[in-house]
């Protein structure tokens, strides 16, 4: 390998980017620690990813192109013996749907927050401030899972998310309404995501992955195969519930009560 | 590739859409947000995406969804530039000949300040990455605004590994150029 400037400066590229095996970052690093002008340059790049995390983040696309798109792809057509019924009562059925929309937003509003999901919150802000976010640090499942079973009755829902954008960060054990929680810890950018896995006796959150605001901190929870799922990010709304959609269809593969992939 | 008017995608197309690259929606307006400079042509570059991205073979299994969309938004967008802004292409091409070495800073210009750059507001960030030569554009987008790895950049946008790595060297170099020099 040349050392000349140029591949020096792709090297410390690479290390920025977490693109190094460990003997190429410790080869670069030892480098960096020799040389000051070298540390300099590091710095600066450094500083420019701060600045980057800072202001280009994922941008939410807008709704009407959100809609559009959701559009372009929706279900061809609804099975003959549902057709007539659906040309029959479709406007009742919409009106429906917009009152319980309606109905679910005021609910929603007018309910204080539920207590587990308050201190879920309260636990990913904990991670945050003590900069400890997990007890067990590793973005390999293989090694989280068994770490967190050896500690819990029930094996825990993990899954790799890293070829999405989200790779694993660790875990560690939450204590919410007087019982242990896992909780998965993810990574995107600059930013934390915390999902944590409420036992059996837990609330219903419903199927569908529900976004709700605490604190300041988006929320989403939703349930599946009897277990309720809540995570919490200060990532944007958006960002945080293409994540539990990733996370509940990964999910739903790896649980033992999935339907096979036909 | 062209879309054949007409033919409807089936219900798997749709589906395995649906649970792919729905996801990825943000991701990907994000991309073509950065490329074309603006919203309204961000949003026509995604649109026209996702309807070659439905018109693609439902049998494939596609290894890593996320990165197959931004390919595809990728495309979309070089070809929404060759139809709306050929100039851009024509400049694009040239940017890797170009000789000066960016951001290799002259012994006697003085070094950028780490704390500048680390303060510039978003005004600076956004202009000092607009005035990106594309390729260089695309690969630090895809890079600290998409997170792709190396080896996904390398992919999507059809270059060696080599070249994204020297691509993404040297548009760090120029933002940690312009940035860090006190105006």
């Amino acid at each position: 390998m040349t050392h000349d400037d140029e591949s020096l400066d792709l090297l410390l590229n690479a290390l920025l980017d977490g693109e190094l095996d460990a003997k190429g970052a410790l080869e670069v690093e030892r480098q960096i620690a020799q040389d000051p002008a070298l540390a300099e340059r590091y710095v600066r790049m450094a500083a420019l990813r701060k600045a980057l995390a800072a202001h280009i983040g994922s941008e939410a696309a807008p709704e009407g192109l959100r809609r559009r798109i959701a559009a372009l792809a929706e279900p061809l057509e609804r099975p003959a013996r549902q057709k007539r019924d659906w040309r029959g009562y479709g406007s009742a059925i919409a009106a429906t749907a917009l009152l319980t929309l309606g109905l679910q937003h005021f609910v929603e509003v007018a309910t204080a927050p539920d207590a587990a999901v308050e201190a879920i919150v309260f636990a990913h802000m904990r991670g945050q401030i003590s900069g400890q976010p997990t007890d067990v640090a590793s973005t390999d499942r293989h090694t989280v899972k068994p770490w967190l079973a050896g500690k819990l009755p029930v094996a825990t829902i993990v899954v790799d998310l890293a070829s999405e954008g989200f790779p694993l960060v660790g875990g560690r054990i939450d204590i919410i309404e007087g019982l242990a929680a896992p909780t998965l810890v993810y990574k995107r950018r600059a930013h934390l995501i915390s999902v944590t896995e409420l036992g059996k006796t837990s609330r219903d959150f419903g199927k569908e992955p529900r976004m709700q605001t605490l604190d300041g901190y988006p929320v989403v929870a939703w349930s599946m195969e009897g277990r309720g799922l809540v995570a919490v990010s200060d990532l944007a709304p958006a960002e945080l519930l293409s994540f539990a959609e990733l996370f509940r269809t990964a999910a739903g593969k790896e649980l033992p009560g999935a339907a096979k992939q036909p | 590739m062209t879309n054949e008017s007409g033919k409807e995608p089936g219900e798997a197309a749709r589906r395995r859409f649906r649970e792919e690259a729905l996801p990825h929606l943000d991701d990907a307006y994000s991309l073509a947000r950065w490329l074309a400079g603006n919203r309204t042509d961000a949003e026509d570059i995604v649109q026209d995406a996702c309807l070659r991205a439905l018109q693609a073979s439902p049998e494939r299994r596609v290894e890593n969804p996320r990165a197959w969309l931004l390919t595809v938004v990728r495309n979309a967008a070089y070809n929404w530039f060759a139809k709306n802004r050929p100039a851009a292409l024509v400049l694009a091409g040239g940017a890797e000949d170009v000789e000066t070495r960016a951001g290799a800073t002259a012994p006697s210009a003085p070094a950028p300040d780490a704390a500048l750059i680390e303060a510039a507001d978003r005004r600076a960030v956004n202009e000092a990455i607009e005035a990106l030569p594309l390729p260089f554009k695309e690969t630090l987008i895809m890079r600290e605004a998409n997170g792709l790895s190396y080896r996904e950049i390398s992919e999507a946008t059809g270059v060696p590994i080599g070249t994204v790595m020297s691509r993404l060297a040297r548009a760090r170099a120029m933002l940690i150029e312009k940035l860090g020099a006190s105006s």
